[in-house]
């Protein structure tokens, strides 16, 4: 019966010639950090799949969103698990996807002819960046609030056209509900479609040119090695089921973080973003005034621009990572600059929280002042202890 | 048909892809112009201004950075939300009251009055503004928002955006 079914695909269709494809031998040499791109496609997938079943739950408004989240956590059977893997997978996304980045540049692999693939690249991450911006509004947790916030004004320092732009992804001009739609159609229908096109035109480049292999491979090594299929593949399911297994630990072990609900108004609230945008979030501290902008927008362009350019400003014959001092002093830096920013970042103290003279809820204007419906002046609850608002 | 000339059939072809790319081109246009403009749209609203009261006046005699969270009611798209913002009032005298917003005017995290310290720090990016709200220290670009305020019948309003 198998057989007969397989001939009757195979006697239709050139699958055998699909599985020839897959079964091109590598370059020799190849190592283990070759397995971070189906890792990143892995995880990618993954994403997509938990993120599917949370949309059976999930509702996108400030009303529900919050409780929805909670009921994914504490209701829905297993939804605590799949919350988890979506929630630590976003994380290991970022890393995995940086990690090979970094790979491709230490190897040089962005050289001609694969400037196409190393763009496409770098616009992944990019959209990689905009699942997490837009995924962590979605809880409406003071977190999501004010990282939304903040994230939306940043943006809003785009010289000329950044007030339009922050109109457009707030739907305007504060967040709230029309926000939220925004965002969560983003991350769950125009992302994931860019993704998965992005992410197809990669692959296809991947494949049409070939791997670029170790810089020092000789001509004659280039088509020397292990073919893509099973035995470059096996290698990656072992690391994919490494970081399957790490995942699951953590979805199962650390809970997700899920803080109060969205307050526009809390007085004692410290807001920081999630921790691959901490080493931006510290670096807007250095710009001072007018010199904002070079933290907001000039720098992060110049890094996005320069990084899209990169097999165009260094053009130079690809020889192994010892013969380019520059290449490697470079990234070093930048990556300790990332990392150095990032650490900053989340150890940058809150603010103890200042006394601060206020009256009590009986004398409070609102008790007497106000029979108005809609507008309803109150101290709220932090408030109501005297000089003390936390 | 067989009669027809190369020079005839490449001709042919040749308006046949015009013929594509015009008919791509027209519905791509005559989509992309309400699609785009749906999108966009909220970037061209604009919103109602309002005064909105924030007490008594009586009871806010005297009142030193005190901090006042109020509500008030607007469009949210097709919700009608209650709109929460939180203000510093500092009571002049003489009936004139300074209302601070807290919104810091680097990237819009709520400011606080540190009384010991006697000015209003952002727990961001380490803003801090002194009691006139100018800037004096830290990232923010501009002094903190005042919104105009009046008074009229013992009552102090402030004026929404
Ligand atoms: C591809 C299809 C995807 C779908 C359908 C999807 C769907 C969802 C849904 C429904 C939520 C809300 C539930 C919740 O907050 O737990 C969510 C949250 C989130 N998503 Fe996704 N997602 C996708 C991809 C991604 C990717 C690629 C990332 C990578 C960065 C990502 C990062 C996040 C983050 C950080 C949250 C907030 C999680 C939390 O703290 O609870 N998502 N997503
Ligand atoms: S938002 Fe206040 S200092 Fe950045």
């Amino acid at each position: 019966m198998r057989r007969r079914i397989a001939a009757f695909f195979e006697s239709r269709l050139p699958l055998s010639d699909v599985v020839n494809h897959l079964k091109k031998p590598l370059p020799k040499h190849i190592n283990w950090l070759f397995s971070l791109g189906s890792m990143a496609a892995f995880l990618l997938i993954l994403q997509a799949v938990t993120g599917a079943f949370l949309a059976l739950y999930y509702s996108p408004s400030p009303d529900h969103a919050y409780n929805s989240v909670k009921y994914i956590s504490h209701e829905v059977p297993f939804g605590v698990f799949v919350r988890g893997l979506h929630h630590w997978g976003s994380s290991a996304l970022v890393i995995v996807v940086f990690l090979h980045l970094l790979r491709v540049v230490l190897y040089g692999s962005y050289k001609a002819p694969r400037e196409l693939t190393w763009m496409v690249g770098v616009i992944l991450f990019l959209v990689v960046l905009g699942f997490g911006f837009t995924g962590y509004l979605l809880p409406w947790d003071q977190k999501a609030y004010w990282a939304t916030v903040v994230g939306v004004e940043i943006a809003g320092t785009v010289p000329l056209i950044g007030d339009f732009i922050a109109k457009i992804l707030r739907g305007g001009a504060e967040v709230g509900a029309v926000t939220l739609t925004r965002f969560y159609t983003l991350h769950t229908i125009w992302l994931p479609w860019l993704v998965f096109v992005l992410v197809g035109l990669h692959l296809f480049f991947v494949r049409y040119y070939g791997s670029a292999g170790l810089p020092q491979n000789r001509p004659e090594e280039m088509q020397g090695g292990k073919p893509f299929y099973p035995d470059q593949l096996f290698e990656d399911a072992v690391a994919i089921l490494v970081l399957f297994i790490l995942l699951a630990a953590a979805a199962i072990f650390i809970p997700v973080p899920l803080e109060e609900l969205a307050n526009p108004t809390d007085a004692s609230y410290d807001p920081r973003p999630e921790w691959y945008f901490l080493f931006l979030f510290q670096l807007l501290r250095y710009f001072e005034g007018p010199l904002e902008v070079i933290g907001t927008f000039v720098i992060p362009t110049a890094a996005i621009v320069l990084l899209l350019l990169l097999p165009f400003l260094d053009k130079r014959e690809r020889v192994p990572l010892r013969k380019r001092p520059v290449a490697l002093a470079v990234t070093s830096l930048s990556v300790l600059a990332i990392v150095t920013l990032t650490i900053l970042g989340g150890r940058s103290p809150k603010l103890e929280t200042p006394s601060e003279p206020s009256i009590k809820q009986s004398e409070s204007p609102s008790n007497d002042a106000n029979q108005s419906e809609d507008a309803t002046p109150e101290e709220d609850a932090d408030d109501t202890p005297v000089f003390d608002f936390n | 048909m067989t009669s027809e000339t190369h020079f005839e059939q490449s001709k042919r072809r040749t308006f046949f892809k015009s013929g594509i790319a015009f008919i791509s081109g027209v519905i791509s246009l005559a989509m992309a112009v309400p699609l785009i403009g749906a999108a966009i749209a909220p970037a061209f609203k604009k919103g109602q201004k309002k005064w909105v009261d924030l007490g008594l006046v009586e009871l806010l005699k005297g009142a030193r950075h005190k901090k006042i969270n109020y509500t008030f009611q607007a469009k949210d798209g097709w919700v009608q939300a209650t709109r929460e913002r939180s203000v510093y009032v500092t009571d002049e005298g003489g009936g004139r009251f300074v209302v601070f917003s807290r919104v810091c005017t680097h990237l819009g995290c709520l400011v606080r009055w540190d009384e010991k310290k006697r000015h209003y720090h952002c727990p961001c990016h380490g803003g801090i503004f002194d009691e006139t709200g100018n800037v004096i220290a830290g990232p923010p670009p501009r002094p903190l928002e005042r919104p105009s305020v009046k008074v009229e019948n013992g009552i102090l309003y402030v004026r929404e955006v």
